[in-house]
């Protein structure tokens, strides 16, 4: 076996242990800040270093454990955005109010675990590795969502989460017993070439749509996203970040990778993700119209998106794998942006409501302007990074037939950019009841501001490097038809 | 199509001095609201010269594309920013540098954040400018959405009359618009098979077949309809421009509606010639209906914001006619009427911008006998008013005479009703200049100034523009002919 191209695995379970090990040592009381400043730049230090080895060995090529795992340029690109969205998390945890102060430690080792496990499920290749590596990220992020330190709020949020998880994953673990026992096997290059055969024998879809209903949790896609809105409140705002983030971006990758080996061939299989696809993203837009939580509404917001992305999954070609990994970057960074602005504007870590918006855009104009971007982004208006995965979606889309589904889509943009309008009317109209004071916003903060911005824009505008990337990364899913 | 390549990039360089502009001005101080607007002013100014000369440098007898630029943008998806400007957006670009020249000068009297203002503004005019000369399909819909969505800002903050509603439901109108307009041009791209969002290479009869002709027809009708006022999808624009700010209404109702009847004819007709032919009778109806009811309307309004939004509307019926009638002269009225129809309605809120300003009311039975008070202010409106009654002498007179000789041999019946709302429109705006700048001064305002030369800069080109193009109206037919004969003839063969 060749170890080496597992670098980022083991780069980050390294990480993960180096959290673990200061997590044994005793609590100093004095010059909490101090310590907490070292554990931040630490994790900083790391977090940004993965980014390093994950562009290093993008290239990488091979399977371990028996094919089990396999590292390809699909999985490759989905690490190094896993560690970009792991060192931007990271970036926002420098004044963390809401965990414990002696829980800094446990916190970065859950989440650099979190990361790594979201890793494995990227590479995993057959579905009991596709089941461990889920499982991993899903107990990491229980735990992460509980640590809040209110502690009814975050115990309470990460007990609807666990249920409805844990859930989700014993359906998905009926799904894979279906399959396995209809196709006599566990990998998933092996079920390619016995499944399209048998593809409308029920055992068979019906295995299918069990086994994706543990990745729709991840994604929250309707019938599975009653967690969302509550975890997303109830954890503190940078775990909620994570989740929004680093998470769907896994979620949509294991998604394609089991569709595109298993899901060919049963027009079934693709009416229901259309209905799926069509529910998520109405219910998600319709509920976060009355939403007055800007977390609950970036909830509803992310259940409509993943409502998008099954769009360009279900089209089931290159393309559409392509706009579909195109989308996931655009998430990562639209979705960061928003939950900057938040963790930003609530230092004691408290959950922001929309009026508390009112006069941002006096108080820290390069806030108000990151939160504009990346609200119209998500709404999809060019020339933003959003706009260019909806259109790459909807051209993929609409190449294989479903003009009605892109319409339907499409109407769903304008619902939701109703209540983004909402929100950005908060930030630039309103004035607060009392004079607020301006916002402090260090100079780091206000550069990371600023590129997130820029990436948005400039991506937006000038896509086809970043194109080129995604269409590469798919190429690896239709190597098996 | 003749194309004739830029020997320089003019168009970019329009495009880049808005964007330059907008720069330039979000780094400048807050509290430097005079730099602001000279900084506006200048880059506005460069604009307006670079419009012209790309006006007057178009090579009449050649016709076809000039001043192409192409840059392959999105090589696996066949987008390229393609810039060029033919005889039916020429036009339309000059009337954007008048505009967007003239509404920086109308809003130098802006005392509250100036800044965000001329930003937004200039970002809106790029992508003005950006749509009238895209040749290609995606950047037609990028440009289309950046022209849009600053609108919700410049309206909700610097409005006036329920500005909040007005902003909401212009926003949200305008994207419902965009969302058949996208699916339509995908499909068109996924239809045509030559993986291109090129407008020349889609543009070849025969490419579609019907059905698909008929239907993107008809959702790329209805969605940049809506931005052309066409009714009954007219709705939002009334309050839109009640509410938005004077130089955002002039850049709204004087160029934005324009877009939405210019990308009805650049991508609906253009396009799908059989979808247009097989539509026409049910736009005529529309625009006729629009006519008769913006007229009636607007005669029952006492806003005085209000009466020139219907009066839009039922100008904007006026272009949509001309469109549905499936003819060369249909086509040159239409393209001319919205020209004309762009700076009568910029000088219309120019001038209610600066009576506002000063009364603080657009309510007509309060304004009563201003013009013994502000005879030059009063002037301009009332000389807009005439431009809108369609006075010989003035813009519109040739761009609704030559639609209406088209409509009435086409459609005899829809002629003569379209004419005789036309006579309602006159009557509505002799009304309003009779109860709002004649009669008795009301003494309320007899203290107040009258425009000063400076100020009355905008409105005097206006005015001018007016007079030039209704004494010459050649300096325009023979622009949009060169655009709408070889058509045609394509269309026939």
């Amino acid at each position: 076996m060749n170890w080496t191209i597992a670098g980022p695995e083991i780069f980050y379970f390294a990480a993960s242990l180096w959290f673990l090990l200061l997590s044994f040592a005793p609590p100093r009381k004095p010059a909490a800040d101090r310590a907490h400043r070292r554990e931040y730049l630490t994790a900083i230090f790391l977090a940004s270093v993965g980014i390093l080895v994950c562009l290093a060995s993008i290239h990488a090529q091979g399977w371990l454990f028996i094919r089990a795992y396999s590292v390809d340029v699909f999985s490759q690109v989905f690490k190094t955005l896993l560690s970009l969205g792991l060192f931007l998390i990271v970036s926002i945890c420098g004044h963390m109010t809401d965990i414990d102060d002696r829980r800094h430690n446990e916190f970065y080792f859950l989440l650099f675990v979190c990361t790594l496990a979201l890793m494995l499920l990227v590479s995993a290749d057959s579905l009991l590795s596709i089941y461990l590596s889920l499982e991993l990220s899903s107990y990491s992020l229980y735990i992460l969502v509980a640590l809040r330190k209110k502690q009814s709020l975050g115990l309470e949020a990460g007990i609807k989460y666990f249920l409805i998880g844990s859930f989700a994953s014993a359906v998905m673990l009926f799904g894979m017993a279906l399959l396995y026992s209809s196709s006599g096997a566990a990998y998933l290059p092996a079920m390619a070439k016995v499944l399209p055969a048998m593809i409308a024998h029920p055992a068979v879809i019906i295995g299918l749509l069990f086994t994706l209903s543990g990745f729709f949790f991840k994604l929250a896609v309707f019938p599975f996203h009653f967690w969302a809105p509550d975890t997303y409140q109830g954890a503190s705002n940078q775990v909620a970040a994570y989740i929004a983030t680093a998470s769907k971006v896994a979620a949509i990758a294991v998604i394609m990778r089991v569709l595109a080996f298993a899901g060919h061939g049963s027009a079934y299989l693709v009416h229901v993700l259309v209905f799926l696809s069509v529910v998520s993203m109405t219910l998600g837009n319709l509920a976060a119209i009355v939403q007055k939580d800007i977390k609950r509404l970036l909830a509803f917001s992310t259940i409509a998106h993943s409502g998008y992305v099954l769009i360009g999954i279900l089209v089931l070609d290159p393309a559409g794998y392509s706009a579909a990994i195109f989308y996931a970057l655009a998430l990562l960074a639209m979705k960061f942006t928003a939950f900057m602005v938040v963790v930003e504007l609530a230092p004691d870590g408290r959950n922001l409501q929309i009026e508390e918006l009112a006069g941002l855009h006096k108080r820290s104009p390069i806030m108000a302007l990151a939160l504009l971007v990346a609200l119209f982004s998500l709404a999809g208006i060019p020339p933003t990074i959003g706009f260019t995965g909806k259109f790459l979606i909807f051209t993929a889309a609409i190449q294989k037939g479903y003009v009605w589904l892109v319409i339907i889509a499409m109407i769903n943009v304008v619902i939701s950019l109703y209540y983004y309008l909402l929100v950005i009317k908060a930030a630039y109209l309103l004035e607060p009841a009392e004079a607020l004071p301006p916002l402090v916003v260090s100079f780091p903060k206000k550069l990371l501001a600023g590129l997130s911005i820029a990436a948005i824009v400039v991506v937006g505008f000038c896509p086809y490097w970043l194109i080129q990337v995604a269409q590469a990364a798919a190429q690896p899913l239709s190597l098996w038809r | 199509m003749q194309m004739e390549p830029a020997s320089f990039p003019f168009l970019s360089a329009i495009l880049l001095s808005c964007v330059v502009g907008m720069l330039t001005i979000m780094l400048i101080p807050e509290e430097k609201h005079r730099l602001i607007k000279q900084v506006s002013v200048v880059f506005s100014g460069i604009c307006l010269l670079l419009t012209l000369y790309v006006f007057f440098a178009f090579n009449r007898k050649l016709g076809g594309l000039q001043f192409v630029e192409h840059v392959s943008w999105i090589p696996s998806l066949g987008i390229s920013y393609f810039n060029a400007v033919d005889g039916f957006s020429l036009p339309n670009i000059l009337l954007t540098g008048i505009v967007f020249f003239t509404g920086v000068l109308t809003m130098w009297e802006l005392n509250t954040r100036v800044k965000e203002y001329f930003a937004l503004y200039f970002l809106m005019v790029a992508g003005v400018f950006g749509l009238f000369m895209s040749m290609d399909l995606f950047f037609i819909f990028v440009w289309y959405d950046v022209s849009l969505f600053p609108m919700y800002l410049l309206i909700a903050v610097w409005g006036t009359t329920r500005k909040e509603y007005g902003a909401m439901k212009l926003t949200l109108y305008l994207l419902a618009g965009s969302a058949l307009i996208l699916p339509a041009i995908i499909l068109l791209w996924a239809k045509s098979g030559l993986d291109t969002f090129s407008f020349v290479s889609l543009m070849h009869p025969g490419l579609f077949t019907p059905e698909v002709q008929k239907f993107a027809f008809l959702l790329l009708f209805l969605g940049f309809g809506i931005l052309a006022a066409v009714w009954p999808l007219h709705t939002w624009s009334p309050d839109g421009h009640v509410a938005a700010p004077h130089g955002v209404s002039m850049v709204h109702a004087g160029v934005l509606m324009k877009i939405g009847a210019f990308g009805i004819l650049r991508v609906a007709i253009m396009l799908c010639p059989l979808g247009w032919i097989y539509w026409a009778k049910f736009m005529a109806v529309l625009a006729v209906i629009g006519i008769v009811y913006g007229a009636f309307v607007g005669l029952m309004q006492t806003d005085l914001k209000y009466v020139i939004g219907y009066s839009s509307v039922s100008h904007m019926g006026v272009v949509c006619l001309g469109l549905s009638t499936v003819t060369v002269a249909g086509l040159n009225g239409a393209v001319f009427q919205m020209f004309a129809h762009g700076i009568m309605t910029a000088l219309f809120f120019s001038s209610v911008g600066y009576i506002y300003d000063r009364t603080h009311t657009k309510m007509i039975p309060e304004l009563g006998g201003l013009s013994r008070i502000m005879p030059v202010a009063s002037g301009f409106f009332i000389m807009a008013a005439l431009a809108g009654m369609g006075l010989p002498g003035l813009a519109n007179f040739w761009g609704e005479l030559v639609v209406f000789l088209a409509a009435l041999k086409v459609y005899p019946l829809f002629g003569v009703i379209a004419v005789l709302g036309l006579v309602v429109t006159a009557l509505f705006m002799l009304r309003v200049v009779q109860k709002a700048f004649y009669g008795p001064a009301n003494p309320r305002f007899a203290g107040l100034q009258d425009v000063s030369l400076w100020l009355g800069t905008p409105r005097i080109i206006l005015a001018a523009v007016l007079l030039i193009v209704g004494l010459c109206p050649s300096l325009l037919f023979n622009v949009i002919r060169t655009a709408s004969v070889p058509f045609m003839n394509g269309l026939l063969r």
